[in-house]
């Protein structure tokens, strides 16, 4: 996990990743997303987890339910369903933008590998007047290869516990 | 409905707009359907150990359903008697007691008042605790593990409720094999509660077309060559509808078993166990052993057997609904199977889904239109191959063998949920189970005392019934 600091402009290269990949996902331009950002080794993943007490001492589930539990394979399936074409929520097309902020970088014991920390916001419009707003957190694992950044690890957590979209089908 | 006006005609397969959306039938329901029905609560592997706790929802009443020290489950209203709280805002856990957050009154895993702070300081004569325990569930049964509640004593057991359903659930919940993965997924939809529950007991026709997008992309198969609606391409009729008492019912598609799954893992699973199953329970639970089923135990609980989802529709209103989505496993599969399952349930019917997310835009749009208060009069179909419905000589409830696609347990649907919406009591209900199919079935399966009715005879009957209260 989390160790050094790392150097201004690595800071800087992250973070024009991140909005990049804003950018993408607000386009929906997943493929682009996909092929230009994401190691062919990606796991994407969002776990979901009952309310419990503090005190609870129950180990988590041995199965733990996933919202996203994607390979590569995986997240190039559903962006394949999405260019069929065949989606009828998508036509007409909801508008989605996506803000992402507060973002922290770190070195780890791989040379190329950073973790980071990030929070987003997505507001998607569907229909004429439905609006869901969607806050989270991402905990990344970067991997830089011949000066370029890719996704190799995400775990997204949500604080709704009820997912007020009806559902969550576009990445975050 | 105890009053002048017929909101489902079942026989004709009609149902009135208004029962989507108008609130007083809703506040109806939640009394006649909600608060007699038996409804799901949790699995028996949720709550292994004494002390095991899950809360949940009857209608709109919270409940707390708790392992006992004799390993039997109770459920009680989650409500203090006190001031009403909520006494135990955890989904799940292990207690041997439930402490309110208000002042603290504290119940035992039995319900049982236990301590009130400050009794003998401030009460001035002790508590009589006897008559404030948590007010009970008035059923709470298991049939093969899954758990589930009735609010009215006088209703008939579990086992009587579900009826010949049971017979059909024996299928892959027989010795208790069937368990679910939880915590539950949790999602909001803008939706009536029965729109759901209506097409996951009958609505094989939406496949090809709502969810086009998926079956594209899904491996081909059984299911793959229905993209688009264009056809379907098999030498004999691809499944059956099947209708119980109740209001249960369920599509099926032959050999189409983990066809919605990648892999063939769970295929080849299913196929290991089918000869067992079929040598048990007979040839026909062994072919449906291997079909793919997508089910409703009225009112609100669904489930689709071989794509291995399991969904309860919580009602949030007339217009509001929460799905609760588990994963629903055989507890012989070896951990990597049953991950693989989980991975594949979620993938297509969880909060992300490949076929979840094409479900909502039609469930909200059914109800959208509904602000019309031109829109919302008139009347709704469910009359997809009407006169098709009959008794058939080795398969127990109604049966529509002309295909899987079909509205016959959507008839029944809304035939039980007009029934129960009218019936003072169980009693009546009861009344009516020797002769439940009497004014519905094909003429030619109607019984020899010439009980059958026309539509038209049918509409006319029940005006001469509503009338007469």
């Amino acid at each position: 996990m989390a160790s050094a600091s790392v150097s201004p402009d690595l800071h800087q290269q992250v973070l024009q990743f991140y909005y990049r990949e804003a950018r993408l996902f607000s386009g929906k331009q997943y493929r682009q997303w996909l092929e230009a950002m994401v190691d062919r080794e990606i796991h994407y993943w969002l776990p979901i987890a009952d309310l419990r007490y503090r005190a609870d001492r129950r180990p988590p589930p041995e199965f733990v339910p996933s919202i996203y539990d994607d390979n590569y394979d995986d997240l190039e399936e559903r962006i394949r369903r999405l260019e069929t074409g065949l989606v009828w929520m998508e036509d007409p097309p909801s508008r989605i933008r996506h803000l992402t902020t507060n973002v922290e970088v770190y070195g780890t014991d791989v040379a190329s590998e950073f973790d980071s920390f990030s929070n987003f916001l997505v507001c998607r419009n569907t229909e004429d007047t439905d609006e869901t707003l969607t806050i989270g957190a991402r905990e990344d694992r970067l991997r830089l290869r011949d000066g370029n950044l890719t996704l190799l690890r995400r775990k997204v957590i949500l604080g709704q516990r009820v997912i007020k979209d009806t559902n969550l089908y576009f990445l975050m | 409905m105890g009053n002048s006006e017929i909101l489902v005609d079942a026989t004709a397969g009609v149902q009135k707009r208004k029962i989507f959306s108008a609130e007083e039938i809703y506040q109806l329901e939640l009394e006649k359907v909600f608060g007699r029905c038996w409804l799901f609560l949790t699995h028996e592997s949720e709550i292994p150990k004494s002390g095991d706790f899950v809360t949940t929802f009857m209608g709109e009443d919270r409940v707390l359903v708790v392992r006992q020290a004799d390993r039997s489950v109770k459920a009680f209203l989650n409500s203090c008697r006190h001031r009403g709280n909520q006494v135990c805002r955890a989904e799940s856990g292990n207690l041997r007691s439930f402490i309110c957050s208000y002042h603290g009154w504290t119940y035992g895993i039995d319900g049982s008042l236990i301590n009130v702070p400050l009794e003998k300081e401030c009460y001035g004569s002790p508590v009589d605790k006897t008559n404030l325990g948590l007010a009970p569930v008035a059923k709470v049964e298991n049939f093969n593990g899954f758990v589930f509640g009735c609010l009215d004593p006088e209703a008939p057991s579990l086992r009587e409720y579900l009826g010949e359903m049971a017979w059909y659930m024996e299928t892959f919940t027989s010795g208790g094999r069937a368990e679910l993965l939880g915590p539950p997924l949790k999602s909001v939809l803008h939706t009536n509660w029965k729109l759901p529950a209506e097409n996951f007991a009958c609505d094989g026709y939406h496949v090809g077309w709502t969810h086009a997008a998926a079956l594209k992309v899904a491996p081909a198969g059984p299911l793959g060559q229905l993209a688009g609606n264009t056809g379907i391409n098999t030498t004999e009729a691809p499944g059956i509808q099947i209708a119980t008492r109740h209001g249960h019912g369920f599509g099926c598609i032959w050999n189409a078993a983990s066809s919605i799954h990648r892999g063939t893992a769970l295929n080849d699973y299913l196929l290991s166990k089918q000869p067992e199953v079929a040598k048990r329970l007979g040839e026909w639970r062994g072919k449906l052993f291997m079909a793919h089923w997508d089910a409703t135990i009225f009112p609100n609980c669904s489930f689709l057997y071989a794509t291995n989802t399991f969904k309860v529709w919580q009602p949030k209103g007339p217009g509001e609904i929460e799905v609760w989505t588990w994963s629903m496993v055989d507890k012989e599969m070896s951990s990597e199977l049953k991950r693989n399952v989980q991975k594949e349930a979620i993938r297509t019917f969880g909060t992300a889904g490949t076929f979840e997310s094409d479900d909502a835009v039609n469930f909200h749009g059914c109800m959208r239109t509904n602000r019309g208060p031109q829109t919302r009069k008139g009347q709704l179909t469910n009359s997809m191959a009407v006169g098709f419905d009959k008794t058939h000589p080795e398969l127990p409830g109604v049966i529509s063998e002309l295909s899987f696609i079909g509205e016959t347990a959507g008839r029944n649907f809304y035939r039980f949920w007009d029934e129960v919406m009218d019936a003072a009591n169980w009693d009546e209900i009861r009344a009516a189970n020797s002769h439940w199919t009497e004014d519905w079935l094909a003429p030619e399966t109607r019984d020899t005392n010439g009980n059958g009715r026309n539509q038209s005879d049918h509409f006319e009957h029940r005006q001469t019934q509503v009338a007469g209260k």
